[in-house]
């Protein structure tokens, strides 16, 4: 029995079929990277996933239970946070007050707003924020917000954390910021999905994996065996690259 | 506790011996029935700020719920219900029909709800009219004392303020700010939104239900669809704006201007006043969308810098470039 089991997912938005017959597996602790091209449905996979989306059928199960279908915040209560591509800070709120929210709620909510407050200032910590605690979010840079966003789901005690494109946008010096971020998160025993559009930023911290084309898996492996397989070179560069 | 919180509470408290006091001060009924106004709005939109402000769902019927308080007293009322349970059956009526209009409305996305409720308020006010076409009078017009009536509108105004300034410090108050903030992140925290909407629906129209009721208990001659009217939704709603949503002291310091402002416009220029409030509605949404409370931030903080640049720059030293 898997820690996530996804097994033959479809989602179709009319005639077009983001998600195509997907199956995978996620183990508890690992670092899984999903990659593919523009419309390959990762984040479709990821929303199905955590429940912002309905599979049209298929079956998605979380440490022996059925999540198929429940609704988004019983989802997160169970113990499975996400990130957005565009981040979505409560933009009237402080940095503090934003991962309150998920500290106050989510899994394992703390009791009251005080104890809520002091959790969330160590998570803050975490993420290297502790000195923007009291700062409203619209006055974060891009960076800060990525970090804000991370924190905020960390705040929900998430044991699997779903990354929707977090590198995106990044300098390379940040993206070596992020790196260093998630796997000390992962350290934490916090199990990780990270769906990427760049291949590099993956590869340098996944476990394993998976390769999706027009909604279906057309790869699955180390980092290593993905950049070497001539299905994957085709999808990215063309037919002409992956001859060679 | 602060010194702040000590001043607050210590202010707070002088204001409610005052006006508990009030009615050993004055014996005039028009002072009485002015106050009573204010703290009716106050109600209002106090009520109408929980979710409108700080859950951010735009309630346009509140005068639906306004309407079914007032209505469910003063039949029972006249009907030989005793006051008070006819009073509080009145809360409990407006939040049936707010669940009633808000479970299928909040179901749906989008502006559902804010249709939902104007309709709701505009089909009550004009079957009620219908329904009761008579002028009803007030039970106790014989013996009509107006000094209970002024006690039992501040109770109800204390009491719907402090209710909004627990409920909106709590838990379920964080998150029904971040549902207005952004319900998709809200919900993928662990908040379900529609659980918060329907509390803080059930909250306002609560208080708003008790405001008709004491309306009803108070007031001498009326057409019972007269509390359904438009005007029980905007006034409160505007009174929101002027003083500032998703703050517990913006709805009071708007009622308070609203009032003050119009009865000074009604002397001077009658009718024309409804333009004038129309006028100054677009301007507080275009400019100060946070209200009166933004503008005292604002002001706060231009005069924590000036006064920090005054007592900093070296106007002593020529040519640092400092404007006299």
């Amino acid at each position: 029995m898997g820690f996530l089991r996804v097994e033959g997912l479809n989602k179709a938005f009319g005639g077009l079929k983001a998600v195509n017959n997907l199956n995978f597996e996620v183990a508890e602790g690992e670092i899984l990277g999903i990659i593919g091209p523009n419309g390959s449905g990762k984040t479709t996979t990821l929303n199905l996933v955590t429940g912002f989306l309905t599979p049209t059928s298929g079956k998605i199960t979380f440490r022996g239970e059925d999540i198929t279908g429940l609704p988004r915040y019983r989802i997160s209560q169970k113990g499975i946070a996400r990130t957005f591509q565009l981040c979505k800070p409560f933009l009237d709120f402080t940095a503090l007050q934003n991962v309150m929210v998920g500290r106050a709620y989510g899994q394992d909510p703390s009791g009251n707003l005080k104890t809520a407050a002091v959790e969330s200032a160590e998570i803050l910590e975490l993420v290297g924020m502790a000195s923007k605690s009291n700062v409203l979010v619209s006055d974060l840079t891009v960076m800060e917000r990525k970090r804000l966003e991370l924190a905020r789901a960390l705040a929900t005690r998430p044991v699997l954390l779903l990354l929707d494109e977090f590198m995106a946008g990044l300098n390379p010096k940040e993206a070596d910021e992020a790196c260093g971020l998630i796997t000390r998160i992962r350290a934490g025993n916090v199990t990780i999905i990270m769906v990427e559009h760049i291949v590099k930023a993956v590869c340098c911290i996944s476990n394993r994996v998976l390769v999706l084309n027009m909604g279906s898996k057309i790869a699955e492996g180390s980092p290593d065996d993905i950049t070497h397989d001539p299905q994957v070179i085709e999808v990215y560069l063309g037919k002409s690259h992956a001859q060679h | 506790m602060s010194t702040k919180q000590i001043i607050y509470l210590a202010l707070i408290a002088v204001i409610l011996v005052g006006l508990a006091l009030f009615p050993f001060m004055t014996q005039d009924d028009s002072t009485f029935n002015l106050v009573i106004l204010v703290f009716l709005y106050m109600t209002l939109a106090s009520s109408w700020n929980i979710l409108g402000g700080y859950t951010g769902q735009t309630n346009l019927g509140h005068a639906a719920f306004f309407g079914a308080g007032s209505l469910a007293t003063r039949l029972l009322w006249v009907g030989g219900f005793p006051a008070v349970p006819s009073i509080l059956a009145g809360g409990v009526i407006a939040v049936a029909l707010a669940l009633a209009i808000g479970i299928p409305a909040f179901k749906l996305k989008g502006v559902y709800f804010a249709i939902g409720t104007l309709a709701l308020a505009l089909i009550l006010n004009i079957t009620i009219g219908n329904v009761f076409p008579e002028m009803s009078y007030n039970p106790a017009i014989s013996d009509y004392q107006i000094v209970p009536r002024y006690y039992l509108f501040l109770g109800l105004t204390v009491i719907t303020i402090a209710a909004a300034y627990f409920l909106v410090n709590s838990r379920w108050g964080l998150g029904m700010m971040a549902v207005r903030e952004g319900e998709e992140a809200a919900e993928s925290l662990g908040i379900s939104a529609l659980r918060h909407k329907l509390l803080a629906l059930a909250a306002s129209a609560f208080f708003a239900g008790l405001a008709g009721s004491a309306f009803a208990y108070y007031h001498v001659s009326y057409y019972l669809n007269m509390p359904f009217g438009p005007e029980w939704t905007f006034d409160p709603m505007m009174m929101a704006y002027i003083g500032g949503t998703g703050t517990v002291i913006g709805p009071i310091i708007g009622s308070i201007f609203f009032v003050g402002l119009k009865q000074l416009l009604v002397w001077n220029v009658g009718e024309y006043h409804l333009i004038i409030f129309g006028v100054l509605f677009i301007l507080i949404v275009l400019f100060l969308p946070g209200g009166l409370v933004e503008a005292w931030k604002k002001y706060q903080r231009w005069f924590t810098r000036w006064y920090q640049r005054r007592n900093t720059s070296p106007r002593n030293v020529i040519g640092t470039g400092h404007l006299p």
